[in-house]
């Protein structure tokens, strides 16, 4: 255990006589706060798991953890850049510090905080109820004061430099303040979510916020910085309009303000009760509302007490009507390829470990994207009805950079965390596994590409009108190719059948420099025979004729050169 | 013989389900119970039950006197439980978890390291004792799991499925374990599937469908009654209709191409 969680041990086990008591038994207290930080510190956290690299043993998380709160923290301090007076600063401030922290919360109160397994292993032993809830309680709240230190450091020393030490202890104050709201919210929220769903889908649902959370920290590291560089942020302040009062990281720098600037009008008064007020009526609430069945809803989510009842349904085969079964018979041969087709289709739509690790990615180039426009200066939509230079670099660009996603989901394919139920692939008897192997490849290919083809097509008829198709069909027909050319590289395991982390080989740097070149050098041709209508026609052809030769290509891999590769 | 864990009139319901229908047991000191059923039949609501787990049932269950809904802590004290899945903080080593249990059970320390040593090394474990259980096979987490029941020499065992996972030799080690433990005075509440292991390990068996107790009695008692000569076939006179066979003669007849 190291220094920290020591520390955070004794100091909540300071009140020994008054949990005694209560009816507390100090011993067991005592320990199972012990276990539970050892065991917090060889978790994972939450900025870790979706980057997991390796089955590495994980020693001291908490550091991690704090070391990332710190960064957030720092992050934060954007908001004493936008705005001309502290009303406004701390507004942005909290609302960020609200949403960070509710981000991060609401994964870690399943995986960390209520861990279902203490229903088999701590209450069969001779535990009180007591000594169970408070050891729960001070977890929480142990872990949560990891997060909210560091998360507000930066921000109290800040404060305390720029506006003295009364002023920095009131806004700590107003944090503490901040933070019992925000678990409030998250409360809520659980609650919200565990009503409108079944507990089975809960966990997906938490795992589309993390994502989303990824997703638009990446966004604000790369954006926050340039927008404070271009816009005069620092002459915008929040009018005290009543649409204000909507926001509550209004009412918490209001708070702020009638205590360090002896505010006295009625609109400060109202905010400083209720920056002091809402916290503990919020926290009474959830203690006395929601955390009961909360608890109990919670420990069904992994608990066996409800089993669900599949509606019988009799499968008629050849009666499938659905997308991906009339895709496959269009696009594969029967038998293997079909079979991987359709399988990778549902396993890319329904494994939740897929699109942890696709969809952020996806989200950082869609982020990418999005700067590479804002970025551009003199650069407006008649250059691109007008194709002229600038238009058709943006064209081309747009292109080739979409076939990053393509490149993402179709490498991720060979990874499961059920990588061992890929016995089935060597148990029966196929004779190419190319061609199980290019029906992974089609599939996670086409799901992936069709979203991508739509969003292109329609803004770029829209924009540029029918003159751009012979372009836009190079640039889509290039993209497939890029991909399966790519495939035929990288791809040399069977879909699902690795172990993620286990993609520290050396094959590994040739595969990155080939995804980035290759469509940078073709799309760099593409742009340059742009106007020559005629070559465009021509190599859309050649295209087309390279993608079909790929895709053979990976159909004839040989077991010879599969199985040797999972030898290595 | 007073009996150690007296059971009567036990009902649970969920919502309008009702799982247990009134179930009165006595049983003693000493007695090994094969506790079976088929799936659903209220066996682990039992076992909840019996452990402390469920509090809001209707009916009586004393262990060793002591009135459960009046002194949970005491019971729970008395009983060593192995559930069935494999629950295990596994990011800690076996020496940190069933250290970490001792604790709980209030033990003193030097009495817990020196038993979790010699049960670990007895286990086969010893090389084991100090690495992480999360690289653990099923088998070495069903041994740290019964350690971790065992530890506080408890006067009643609940073992919900104890031999999954385990290779054969430790198979003979746990089933010679129980009868051993049964000698000591020890009252072992054993829940399986598995016929042929409980019609060996158990001196009675209870069989339960439906939320009732349909059976009870030794195997001897029961092969009598059913005129079987395997507790498998006794089970399945006593919970399934006639369909098995019928069930196996259908699934041959779909391998086969014939239209029936």
């Amino acid at each position: 255990m190291n220094i920290i969680n020591k520390f955070f041990l004794v100091v909540v086990l300071l009140p020994t006589r008054l949990y005694s008591r209560m009816g507390i038994d100090t011993h067991q207290l005592r320990n199972i706060l012990r276990i539970k930080l050892v065991m917090d510190d060889r978790r994972p956290n939450t900025f870790q798991q979706s980057r997991r690299e390796n089955a590495r043993e994980v020693s001291s998380a908490t550091l991690g953890t704090m070391g990332v709160s710190a960064l957030l923290g720092l992050l934060s301090l954007g908001g004493f850049f936008v705005g001309s007076d502290y009303l406004t600063h701390l507004t942005i401030y909290y609302a960020f510090y609200i949403f960070l922290l509710s981000s991060t919360l609401i994964s870690d109160f399943t995986s960390v905080l209520i861990d279902v397994r203490d229903n088999y292993i701590l209450l069969p032993k001779p535990v009180n109820d007591r000594t169970f809830v408070t050891a729960r309680l001070l977890h929480i709240t142990v872990h949560i004061c990891k997060l909210i230190v560091p998360m507000n450091l930066p921000a109290v020393i800040y404060m305390g430099v720029k506006t003295g030490i009364w002023s920095a202890t009131v806004f700590l104050l107003v944090a503490i303040m901040v933070t019992l709201f925000t678990i409030f919210l998250i409360n809520a929220l659980y609650l919200l979510i565990i009503r409108i769903t079944t507990p089975q889908k809960f966990q997906g649902i938490i795992s589309y916020i993390q994502i989303f959370f990824a997703i638009f920290v990446f966004a604000g590291y790369q954006s926050l910085p340039r927008l404070v560089d271009k816009m005069d942020l620092a002459a915008f302040h929040l009018s005290s309009s009543p649409l204000m009062w909507f926001i509550p990281p209004y009412w918490f720098a209001g708070g702020w303000q009638c205590l360090t600037e002896g505010d006295t009008s009625t609109s400060a008064l109202v905010a400083a009760f209720v920056t002091f007020s809402l916290p503990f009526i919020s926290i009474w609430l959830v203690v006395k509302y929601f955390a009961p069945s909360f608890n109990r809803k919670l420990s069904m989510i992994s608990g066996s007490e409800e089993v669900a009842t599949a509606k019988p349904s009799i499968l008629v085969p050849g009666d499938g009507f659905s997308i991906p079964h009339r895709l496959a018979r269009w696009v594969t041969k029967p038998g293997a390829e079909r079979m991987a087709f359709e399988f990778c289709w549902k396993m890319t739509g329904r494994s939740r470990d897929f699109k942890m690790k696709v969809y952020p990615s996806f989200g950082y180039i869609l982020v990418y994207f999005v700067m590479m426009f804002t970025n551009k200066r003199n650069f407006s939509l008649t250059d691109l009805s007008e194709e002229t230079q600038s238009g058709r670099m943006v064209i081309v660009s747009v292109l080739y950079f979409s076939s990053f996603m393509l490149m993402m989901a179709i490498n991720q394919v060979v990874y499961s965390e059920k990588f061992k139920a890929a016995w089935i692939f060597f148990s029966t008897p196929v004779k190419y596994p190319g061609s199980i192997m290019s029906g992974a490849v089609k599939s996670a290919m086409l799901k992936f590409y069709i979203p991508v083809l739509v969003l292109i097509t329609i803004p770029a008829l829209a924009l540029v009108g029918v003159k751009i198709i012979p372009n836009l069909l190079l640039g889509l027909f290039n993209e497939l190719l890029i991909c399966s050319t790519l495939a035929y590289i990288s791809i040399q395991h069977l879909p699902f059948s690795l172990q993620q982390g286990n993609n520290g080989k050396a094959g590994n740097f040739f595969r990155g420099t080939a995804m980035l070149i290759i469509p940078g050098i073709i799309g760099l041709i593409h742009y340059f025979i742009y106007p020559h209508l005629w070559i465009v026609s021509i190599l859309c052809v050649f295209s087309v004729v390279g993608t079909g030769l790929a895709i053979k290509a990976i159909e004839h891999k040989r077991w010879k050169a599969v199985l040797k590769k999972y030898d290595e | 013989m007073e009996p150690i864990i007296r059971i009567t009139e036990l009902r649970k319901s969920y919502g309008p389900k009702q799982v247990l229908k009134g179930i009165s047991l006595d049983i003693y000191p000493g007695q090994v119970i094969g506790y079976i059923g088929p799936n659903g039949a209220g066996k682990s609501t039992t076992v909840k039950i019996l452990c402390g787990l469920i509090s809001d049932y209707s009916g009586d269950v004393f262990v060793k006197g002591i009135n459960l809904k009046e002194d949970v802590l005491a019971v729970k004290s008395l009983i060593g439980y192995v559930p069935e899945l494999a629950e295990l903080y596994e990011v800690l080593t076996p020496v940190e978890f069933l250290g970490f249990m001792a604790e709980l059970y209030n033990m003193p320390e030097a009495v817990a390291t020196e038993r979790i040593v010699r049960m670990m090394t007895a286990f086969g474990l010893e090389q084991n004792m100090n690495q992480r259980m999360d690289t653990f096979s099923k088998g070495m987490r069903q041994k740290v799991l019964i350690t971790s029941g065992l530890l506080h020499n408890p006067d009643v065992i609940i073992l919900d499925e104890p031999l999954s996972g385990l290779d054969a030799n430790s198979v003979i080690i746990v089933k010679d374990l129980i009868s051993k433990l049964a000698r000591d005075g020890k009252t072992i509440f054993y829940c399986s599937h598995m016929m042929d292991v409980v019609e060996k390990v158990s001196d009675r068996i209870i069989l339960i469908n439906d939320g009732a107790v349909i059976a009870d009695g030794s195997f001897e008692d029961l092969k009598e009654k059913q005129g079987s000569k395997s507790l498998e076939k006794i089970f399945a006179g006593y919970t399934a209709s006639n369909t098995l066979t019928n069930a196996s003669d259908d699934l041959i007849n779909a391998l086969s191409d014939k239209a029936n």
